[in-house]
Formats: C-alpha cells, structure tokens, sequence
C-alpha cells in the first residue's frame, strides 16, 4: 500500500522557484492536507507528486520505489482538480468507465466497476446524465467516482470544493473523507481554507513561499502553533507585542504590553527582558472586572456568536467572542479584558517584523 | 453640441435604434447577399439559353470537368490540411520550443502573399519552368497535383489557425485527468481532446474548403507558367479563360451555369459541414491501449513532430518564398508607372471595401452577438457566411448580372465584389470579440448615465479594437490580392494582381521570358506590402492577447 516519500523537491518555473527543498513523508493511508495562501506552491506540489509536473530537483517515491521519471499515464494517482474536469461529451458512467477501458480491462468489467464506485459516491442513479446536467457537487462526486474508478490507491484532491456552495462543500468534505477511509487510500488533499484542513486532515502540512513551515496533527497546529504564521492562519488570533519582564520557576510569565499593561500568561518562548508577541485566540478572551482596559469599537454579529472588537489600553485591537443570546456591549463601552493563561502563546518577535512574519503572499 | 453629441443622444431613442438596425441590415442583403446569388434568379429567367449549353455534351464534359476539379482538389486540400494541421496545432498550443515565435510567424506568411505571387512561386518552385532559367526541383508535374500543391500553402495557415484557437481554449485539464487515470497521450488526445473540438474542426474545414474552391489567380498563374491554363481547368479558372476570350461585358450561358454549380454545392457543401458538426460522430470510445501508449512516446513522437516541421518547410514555406529568387538575377523591370497605378487602384478597391466593411460590419456584429437566440441573430449569423463560401469569381460574375442594368462605373461595381467577400471577414472577427466581452461592463456603463452610442464608444470599442483592426486588415489584404472577382466583374480595372496576371497571358502569348520576369517583380512588390500589413495585424492580435490575459 502506497507511502509517498518525497526528497528534496524542488520546481523552478524560468526565474520563479515555486517550490524548494521539499522533504516530505506520507504513511499509507493517512489523510494529508497541504494548507497554504494562494501562491504558496502547494498546487504545483501535488502535481509533482501526481506526474503531471516533473520537479526540477529531488526524487518521489511511492513504497520505496523511484517514480519521478514515471511518465504520469503510468503513475496510477487519481487526481480530483478543481475545476471538475468531467469529460463534458461522455456520460457520467461513460467517464467512470474511462480509467478502466484505458487499462485494457474488458467492456462489461469496465461498467461494473465504474458502477461500483458509482454507487459508493451516491451517483449511481445519475449515472446516465451528461456532467452539464448535474449540480456542482454531483459533479465533484462523480469526479471522485471516477478517480477511484481507475484502481488508484492515491488520491490527489486539488482545491476539490473551492468552485461550491457553501453548504455542499461541508458536506461534501465529510463524505470524501468517509469515502477514502473506507477504502484505505493515501490522500493528499490541497485547500487554502484552513477550516476544511481542520476538519478533514490526520496531519496538515502548512506551506508559505514554497516551503514547507509547520505541519501536525489538527489540533496540535491549533493549539501549540510552532509559529507567528501559524497561529495566525490556522484559526483567528490576536497578536499584541510586548516585553518579557520576568518568568518565575514553577511556572508563570510576566509580559508588559505597550503602555506599561502587564499581562500574566503561563509560558514564553521568548527570554527575560526580549522583545516578544503575544498571540490570544478570540475565543480564550474574557471580560471580567478587572484587567485589561478597553474600549468597544465594533460589535458584528457571526450568525452563531458575536464577535466584539475593542481597542485595548496598550494601543491594540483585541477581539473576542461572546454567545449569540447573550447581551451585546455598547459601541464605546468600557470593558476589561482577560486572557486564558494556558491557552496563550508568546513567540519571540520575528527578525522580519510582524507584519511581514504573518504576510500571505 | 457636436455631431457626436447628438448621435449619443439620438441612440438612446427606441425609432432611431430600430431605423440603424434596419438599415444596416437592408444594406446587408441589398448590397451583398442579393448580388452574390444573384446568379440563382437569373439562370432561372434564362433557362432557354442555359439548357442550350447543358444539352451540348462537349461543352458540358468541359464545365464538369472544371467543377469536379474545383471540388475534389479543395476536398484533397482539405483532407491533407486536417492531417498535417492538427499535429502542427498541438505542437504551437501545448509545446515549449526554442525558436517557438518564429514559427508561429512563419504558419503566417502564406496570408500575407497575393495567391498571384504564391502561384508563380509554387510553379516555378515544384514544376518545370518554360523559358525561365531558375533552378526549382524540375519534377513533371501533372497540372492537378501543381494545383493542390500551391492551394495547400495558402489554406495551411487557416487550419492552424483555427485549430490552435480552439485547442487554447480547451481546458488542458481534460486531457491531463484523462492521463491521470492511465490513458497515453495520443488516447487522451483521440478519445478526449478531438471530440471536443470537432466544431472547430469544421470550421477550419469549411474556411480551407472555400478559400480553394475560390481561388482564382494564383491558380491561373500557375497553370500558365506550365503551360496547361487552356487544357486544364478549375471551376475559376473556367470562368476567367471565357470572360478573357469574350471581354467584359459578356455573361454568356456558360459561365452563368458554371457559376450556379459552384454556389449551389458550395453551399450544399456548407450546409453538409454544418450538419455534420452536430450529426456526426467519430468511433472513439474503443481504445488500443498498448498500441497507443506506444506511438505516444519516443521515436514515435519525435517522428511526428519532425514530419510536422518538414512539412511546413518543404510545403509551405519554401514554396512561397521561392518568387524572391527572381531578386538574384537580372531583368526587365516593369513598366514601374504602370504598376504604380495598378497599386492605387488596388488600394483604392480596397480601402473602399474596407472601410464600407468597418461602418457597416461593426453594427452588424454587435446585433449578431448579442442577439444569438433570436431568429433574427441565428439567420443573420448564418447569411454573412454565404459570401465567404462561395466561389469570388461565381460572386462576382454574379454581382456583375445583378447590376447590369444600373450601368455603374466598373470600378464602383468592383468596390462591391470586394466589399461582399470581405465584409463577413470583418464581422467574423468582431462577432468573436464581442462574445468575449461581459455584456455587464455595458450596462454598468448605462447604469452610469452612458448613451447607448456613448457606451459603445466609450467601453467596448477601446476593447475589441484590435479585433476590428485586425479584422480590416484582413479584409484589407484578401482585397489587395483577389483576382477572381475582378476578372468576373471587369477585367479591365487594372489592380496589381490583374496586372500580373496580363503580364503573364503574355508571356505565353509571345514566349517571352521577360514578361514573366516582370510578373515576378510585380509580385514580390506586391508581396512586400501585404507582409507590412501583415506585421501590423500581428502586433494588433499580440497587443490584444497582453491586455486580455495574464500568464
């Protein structure tokens, strides 16, 4: 069963490096998605790793065996593309059968398994329409369909659901992942939407400029970022600067913000005396009666919670979330803020500075 | 208030909206559609003579024999343009090669030779020179082969063309999934890429079947400088030989018939194309996958495109350019006076035609792109391709008759010949770019205050500009270069290419070298103008194609 390795890869387009340098190792069977800002590689990578693309340097290989001069015919990866890319004159079933009949498998073989995997992607019953005929997501499905209909044991999933409706693609996100776990495959999955990396990945490999700069488990990129960039596109994230003033040994870190505001948080990165950032989540920010002083700029409704932005004492805007039922703040309120301890993060400042550490492009 | 201010004003107003519209339309069919088929009516109403000459068996054996050349070369033409177009098409679209722009230019060149100075080049290149003292290969050719030959150069382009445009805007994902899921190449290309262009396909398939069936001088030429322009006929060359023997004012039963055949199955052949587009279909869903994983690769491959590149070098570009070698050696000039003002008149037709084409295509093109689903739009879009696929020298025998009796100057009744071919190349052109362009950035233009005229002005024209340059100068340079319709209209409106063409009726009158040397000069004088436009055609398309795109 398929364990993807890849060593070294790099792709140059004339001047443009789009990726460098990529190490990379996928077990069998493990649900990977490349996590990134548009620009940042990952399509050009999952095509490195599909055939479609042959990197400039570096090797591929899939159990244990050299497939980077594979020509991509041989490859046996299905690759899902965002624009669907049904073969708009054949039948939904006429484009399942194709991967079979071009593997020579005989004509009535070839429609049984087309069917099969039909009917595994819900489709079965819409097997005879043209792709222009269905829904955007019926035609993903069948997409999908027609992908595993081939007999490929690796799934290349490119920006799968960015071209539907909001509702189908949550859906539809659950039933692939459903799909593949089933069947056992090796999946990589590329999106820019960090909520869909979440809640489909075993492990998300979060790319910037080319590289490779964090991966993990779901949770472990949420709640222990090892970055600035991280913290800031996986989830939401205040970000306050401050200086370490003091750590005390069992634990326990004085930060002050600017203006001289201290803050209590449980751990930091950075060293007494350094400059550092602070990163809270919206959602580890409190009120309480005493605290930080702000002061309430902007309420927005979310549709499940409020979100209320405030300009705190230090001279920076943190916001935090508060339940849909409960009442809303005044524009220009008072309100003192507090932070979960635990759940708070401090990075050393970045050499590059911070707006240039959390820049997508 | 300025005239364009009132013109802005006047086509927000419903009665003076609908009156442009009828108007241009009435030009449409009175100017150009009507006398192109004119011939149909009129054979009709001289049937007594016509059936004359069809019960004369010999004169038929003649008339068959030029219609049955006519087709059956521009079928062959075709066929071979298919075969060797479509690789050629996937090498520029999909390939990254060293050197890659200047074939691209080269696909071009044959547009930008008269077809008289590409027949004298191809005769003297393939076929055994009478009198000329130029070495070209020397092989014996029969008058048939030279003629398929010489109509494979100037159709080459327009398959390339066609093809390559469609195959840009397919979707390379398709081919790429299909590869992904194990098909080689050439399946992938066979069973995915090929059915998804076929309209394409048949379109570049009626354009090089009509610009064959059509071409008049470069083949008179050619088969002159081999001596067979009297025993060997095309549908064209037919008509030319009798307008030439019985002067200009003659339209004897004969070539009323001849004219009739060629319009009537071309557009029997039209008709068929379009059929064939919706009807047909190609056996592709059986696969050899072994077979075609195997001439996907390698050999196979790097055979292909080499054929592809011999091919356009021995064919098609060597061919054409073979008229400069008259530069090497000495000569004659021509009567250079007389040539001058076969060039103004030349310029002067086409000019006319052109602008005629601009101030009343444009709106013809606009009402036609934005009105596809109505009855109007369908039917108009359907008429303006009459004119281009039928025979010039049929359309302007034709427009000759339609006229006669209005006794209008020759050269008024020529401008209207080049203004009826030349008219849907215009339109063609402005239709496609009209259908790339959001109909929203109008009407946020309307929302904004803008005048109907206004908006035009103002937002779409600054877009499809280079389309419509473009579209002229194509119109501008098919002008320049037309022989047929000339000849079929008035013979003695002395354009360059009428010109070249008495030139050589001398030359194999009195076998006198010297006037084809003279033909050659005018030619490549000729030549070295169209090539001038033609740069300019392609810096419009190039500039156009920066400012749409993005990669």
């Amino acid at each position: 069963m398929p364990h993807i390795r890849l060593e070294n890869i790099t792709m140059r387009f004339g001047d443009i490096t789009a990726v460098s340098d990529i190490d990379l190792e996928i077990r069998d069977g493990e649900y990977v998605t490349i996590l990134g800002p548009s620009g940042c590689g990952k399509t050009t990578l999952i095509k490195i790793v599909a055939g479609i693309l042959r990197p400039t340097d570096g090797k591929i290989f899939v159990d244990g065996k050299d497939v980077t001069k594979v020509p991509l015919e041989d490859r046996d990866t299905g690759y899902v593309f965002q624009n669907i890319a049904l073969f708009p004159h054949m039948t939904i079933r006429g484009n399942a059968e194709y991967g079979p009949k071009v593997h020579s498998v005989e004509e009535g073989q070839a429609e049984s398994t087309a069917d099969e995997y039909l009917r595994l992607v819900d489709m079965l019953d819409k097997a005879g329409h043209f792709p222009k005929e269905l829904s955007g997501g019926d035609q993903q499905k069948a997409a999908l369909a027609r992908a595993l209909a081939s007999g490929s044991r690796m799934l290349m999933l490119d920006e799968p659901l960015s071209a539907l409706d909001a509702r189908v693609r949550m859906e539809l996100r659950y039933e692939i992942r459903r799909i593949v776990k089933r069947l056992g495959i090796t999946v990589l999955h590329v999106t820019h939407d960090q909520e869909e990396a979440m809640s489909v990945s075993d492990r998300i490999i979060l790319m910037r400029k080319g590289r490779i700069f964090e991966t993990g488990t779901p949770l472990d990129m949420y709640r222990s970022p090892k970055s600035i960039f991280a913290a800031y596109f996986i989830g939401e994230t205040n970000l306050m600067e401050c200086t370490v003033e003091s750590k005390r040994k069992g634990g326990g870190v004085i930060l002050r913000l600017r203006n001289d505001v201290p803050v209590n948080v449980s751990k930091s990165k950075a060293n007494v005396g350094e400059i550092a950032i602070l990163s809270v989540r919206p959602e580890h920010v409190y009120t309480a009666t005493d605290g930080l002083k702000a002061h309430v700029r902007d309420v927005v409704f979310m549709g499940t919670y409020w979100r209320v932005r405030t300009e705190a004492e230090s001279q920076d805007y943190v916001d935090y979330n508060i339940p849909a039922d409960s009442q809303v703040p005044e524009i220009g309120e008072e309100v003192y803020l507090v932070f979960n301890k635990k759940a708070s993060r401090v990075f050393k400042r970045p050499k590059e500075g911070l707006t240039e550490a959390i820049k997508l492009e | 208030m300025s005239l364009i201010d009132r013109v802005d004003d006047a086509s927000s107003k419903r009665g003076v909206k609908r009156a442009w519209l009828i108007l241009v339309v009435l030009i449409f069919l009175v100017l150009i559609i009507l006398p192109s088929v004119y011939v149909l009516f009129e054979a009709v109403s001289q049937w007594d003579l016509i059936s004359g000459v069809a019960s004369d068996s010999g004169k038929m054996a003649v008339i068959w024999g030029a219609v049955g050349n006519s087709f059956s070369i521009a079928f062959i033409v075709t066929i071979i343009d298919v075969i060797v177009g479509i690789p050629m098409a996937w090498l520029m679209v999909r390939k990254n090669f060293p050197g890659k722009r200047y074939v691209d230019t080269l696909i071009d060149m044959p547009l930008a030779f008269p077809t008289a100075a590409l027949g004298f080049s191809v005769a003297i290149f393939w076929g055994v020179p009478q009198g000329l003292d130029v070495p070209g290969l020397g092989i014996v050719l029969s008058p048939y082969v030279l003629v398929i030959l010489l109509h494979l150069i100037f159709t080459y382009p327009y398959m390339v063309r066609t093809l390559s445009g469609i195959l840009e805007q397919l979707d390379p994902n398709f081919e790429t999934a299909g590869m992904t899921l194990g098909a080689s190449r050439f399946t992938a290309v066979r069973t995915i890429t090929l059915p998804l262009f076929r309209a394409g396909l048949v379109t570049g398939f009626i354009l090089c079947f009509a610009r064959s069936l059509s071409e008049t001088g470069g083949t008179y030429i050619a088969l002159s400088l081999i001596g067979k322009q009297s025993t060997f006929f095309t549908g064209p060359t037919f008509i030319s030989e009798l307008k030439h023997q019985a002067g200009s004012q003659a339209a004897m039963p004969e070539l009323i018939l001849i004219s009739v055949l060629l319009i009537v199955f071309a557009l029997l052949m039209l008709f068929v194309a379009k059929m064939m587009m919706d009807k047909v279909k190609i056996p592709w869903s059986k696969v050899w996958p072994k077979f075609e994983r195997r001439i996907s690769r390698g050999l196979a491959v790097k055979m292909r495109n080499g054929l592809s590149s011999l091919f356009l070098a021995l064919f098609i570009i060597i061919p054409s350019f073979f008229i400069f070698s008259f530069l090497l050696i000495d000569g004659p000039l021509p009567d250079m006076a007389g040539l001058f003002k076969a060039m103004g008149i030349s310029f002067l037709v086409a000019g006319a035609a052109t602008a005629f084409d601009i101030v009343f295509g444009i709106p013809m093109a606009l009402y036609i792109a934005r009105n596809k689903d109505k009855s109007l739009g369908k039917a108009l879009d359907m008429l303006v391709n009459v004119p281009l696929i039928i025979p010039t020298t049929a359309l302007g025998l034709s427009l000759f008759l339609f006229w006669s009796s209005a006794s209008l100057p020759g050269l008024v009744l020529v401008i209207l010949g080049h203004i009826s071919f030349t008219y849907p190349l215009v339109v063609r052109n402005v239709i496609g770019a009209v259908e790339e362009v959001d109909p929203s950035y109008e009407e946020i233009a309307k929302t904004l205050g803008a005048k109907p005229f206004q908006a035009f002005r103002k937002v779409l024209l600054p877009v499809i500009q280079s389309s419509v340059l473009a579209g002229s100068i194509l119109a501008f340079t098919r002008s320049l270069g037309e022989t047929g319709a000339t000849i079929a209209i008035d013979p003695t409106i002395n354009t360059v290419p009428i010109y070249i063409v008495n030139l050589i009726n001398k030359f194999t009158e009195f076998n006198n070298p010297d006037y084809a040397y003279q033909a050659a000069v005018a030619s490549i004088t000729l030549t070295a103008v169209c090539f001038v436009l033609m740069l300019a055609v392609k810096y419009a398309t190039r500039r156009k194609l920066g400012g749409l795109r993005h990669d």
